[in-house]
């Protein structure tokens, strides 16, 4: 009964969370700002991508900048050599995401039978193989100057582009949330909790496992193909370790096993990049922002594992435990007045 | 003739400093099955402090040396502070060593500058000898003497001293050897410290080989090392020493013939070993 009650309330937040966000064009339009919300959105998605694999299957990649890379120069390159129509677009998506399946499950295959180290070396390295195909294959990338392309005209402007991103975001987090919930999501969550137990009550772990892989590999691919179509531009960048590394960042600090936890995540780390660029300007030790940031990971992973979201999270359920645990006090003490009377 | 033994040459030096940097990831994880992503980072950290050391001193013996107590006091550093909270959860391991790997590399660049640096090789061990037509680098010898010597050492004292079998006790069961009274945890920080130290002389023994070092080259050969370790086996030194070597050949080679597909042949081999023995050539565990 409580479960659903706080399910409904979490509805009515979520709604009025998107509608504030649907209408900050309304109140803030400059342009930097509507970028900023914009990487925001997109990152988002990245890193709810990427909390399916660590928050919700327990499985750990280093190269999750592959897919996203994937799906940045799939709709890179097809809006620059066919025509830059929203059907392209959107075609490009399709091709990216198809291709991010094949080798997530390609990856997840070869590894995923073995204990979780492998996982997370076989993905570091194929990432990394993929910068030097993105590096090598010039005729198709340019190198690492990266190209240039045009994008279909509706998408030319901030504000649609920004919807375009929310709407995606918001899409993503409903599928993605519903995946959590299926039968599917819950054996996920066997698998995170303890594996050889649910290996025991029969389920084959390691097709799961895979179709986790699969599940956030066609999440980043999206995010990658918005990714660069808010940037008219695509390098090798998009295949970088500090693409990884964003998510991971986004998804330990923001809370991991939480998806919500990712938009915070997102959000605090694009903010904090931004402001911490900003301050470069009075000393340079804020060009290195990204040593903050790792000193602070590193404390959330070894104090607050649940993160954010999770910390506060378990704060709230144990404080409702406590409400609860007085009032069955009370009402045990109330039983144990009228036994004696 | 000659293009063939230089590039056996480079192949087989720059496989023993891959060795370098894969002994200690398989060391450390076959005790305390920890995978250190931070590995590249000493590495790293070793390649800066024997520039910097040697630019100092101006003596290459004390800046290997140097480079080695570096290398090991960041991992003791790393040890107690990062890896020890977290023994036996694999994902919080495998996460908080990415995030030392990150703070390193930063750091790196907040104490020498983001720009490369560039690395001499020491006057003595300059040029080369041409033996009946074919010129032998000697910094490329020097390297895989040190290699050979380093690989020889592990195995002695792994195999033949008291603290060797306490570590190889150790890998296979670390509890029954604490029940025997033995501080499993002082040994683990020791590994630890040796595989730094070994990731640091990799290091520093890369620079004047490369010429020049920046920041992210501790990626770089981590990726190849962890390659290492997962075609060698996790946990064995043979197999890593076998591997690396594997590995830098065929990176010489492929780098001579198809340049592109270099790293792609060694992501292969090790495509193929995990189809076909997953535990790795040597490797027990899986």
């Amino acid at each position: 009964m409580s479960g659903m009650r706080t399910s409904k309330i979490g509805t009515i937040w979520f709604v009025i969370f998107v509608a504030g966000l649907a209408a900050l064009p309304f109140i803030n339009d400059s342009r930097s700002f509507l970028i900023l919300m914009t990487q925001i959105c997109i990152f988002a998605v990245f890193a709810m991508s990427y909390d399916i694999l660590l928050g919700f299957t327990g499985i750990v990649s280093f190269g999750h900048c592959m897919f996203f890379g994937i799906g940045a120069y799939t709709s890179g390159v097809m809006l620059d050599r066919l025509d830059a129509s929203i059907g392209t677009l959107l075609l490009s998506v399709l091709v990216g995401v198809l291709l991010s399946a094949l080798l997530s499950y390609i990856v997840g295959m070869l590894s995923l039978r073995l204990k979780s180290h492998f996982y997370a070396m076989l993905t570091l390295a194929f990432s990394g193989l993929l910068l030097v195909l993105a590096e090598k294959w010039r005729s198709l990338t340019n190198g690492n100057d990266g190209f240039t392309f045009p994008i279909p005209s509706v998408m030319k402007d901030r504000t649609v582009l920004y919807f375009t991103a929310l709407a995606v975001m918001v899409v993503m987090f409903l599928l993605l949330r519903r995946f959590t919930q299926s039968p599917v999501g819950r054996v996920l969550l066997a698998i995170r909790e303890n594996e050889q137990r649910t290996e025991s009550l029969g389920y084959e772990i390691v097709h799961y496992k895979v179709f986790a892989t699969v599940v956030a590999g066609m999440a980043a691919s999206i995010s990658g193909s918005l990714y660069v179509l808010t940037l008219r531009f695509v390098n090798t960048t998009v295949f970088g370790m500090d693409m990884t590394l964003n998510a991971l960042l986004m998804t330990i600090i923001g809370g991991v096993g939480t998806l919500f936890g990712a938009i915070i995540g997102a959000s605090i780390i694009e903010w904090a990049h931004h402001g911490l660029s900003e301050l470069a300007k009075f000393h340079p030790i804020f060009e290195r922002w990204i040593i903050f940031f790792g000193l602070l990971y590193i404390v959330v992973v070894l104090l607050f594992p649940a993160g954010i979201v999770g910390t506060l999270r378990l704060w709230w359920l144990k404080r409702r435990g406590r409400r609860l645990e007085q009032s069955l006090q009370a009402d045990s003490n109330a039983i144990r007045k009228e036994g004696a009377g | 003739m000659n293009g063939i033994i230089n590039l056996l040459v480079n192949g087989l030096a720059t496989g023993m400093l891959i060795f370098l940097l894969a002994s200690g990831l398989t060391l450390i994880f076959g005790l305390m099955s920890v995978l250190n992503f931070a590995h590249g980072g000493l590495f790293a950290w070793g390649a800066y402090g024997g520039v910097w050391l040697y630019a100092a001193t101006g003596s290459f013996f004390v800046a290997i040396l140097g480079a080695v107590v570096i290398g090991m006091l960041l991992g003791l550093v790393l040890e107690r502070l990062v890896i020890r909270p977290v023994y036996g959860n694999h994902i919080q391991q495998i996460l908080v060593t990415l995030g030392a790997m990150l703070v390193l590399s930063e750091l790196l660049k907040v104490v020498f500058g983001p720009n490369p640096l560039k690395a001499d090789v020491p006057p003595l061990l300059n040029g080369s000898w041409e033996v009946e037509g074919v010129i032998l680098i000697k910094y490329r010898l020097f390297i895989i003497c040190i290699g050979a010597i380093v690989f020889a050492g592990l195995l002695f004292v792994l195999k033949r001293t008291k603290i060797g079998l306490i570590v190889r006790a150790g890998v296979m069961n670390p509890e029954m050897v604490q029940a025997l009274g033995i501080p499993i945890r002082r040994v683990f920080t020791l590994v630890f410290m040796a595989g730094a130290g070994l990731a640091a002389l990799g290091g520093a023994l890369l620079a004047p080989y490369s010429g020049v070092i920046f920041a992210e080259m501790g990626m770089q050969f981590a990726i190849l090392a962890f390659i290492v370790v997962v075609i060698g086996g996790m946990g064995s030194i043979q197999g890593s020493a076998f591997a690396a070597l594997l590995v830098g050949l065929s990176g010489a080679f492929m780098a001579y013939y198809v340049p592109e597909l270099s790293l792609a042949a060694n992501m292969l081999l090790m495509v193929i070993v995990l189809l076909i023995k997953p535990s790795g050539l040597f490797g027990a565990k899986g």
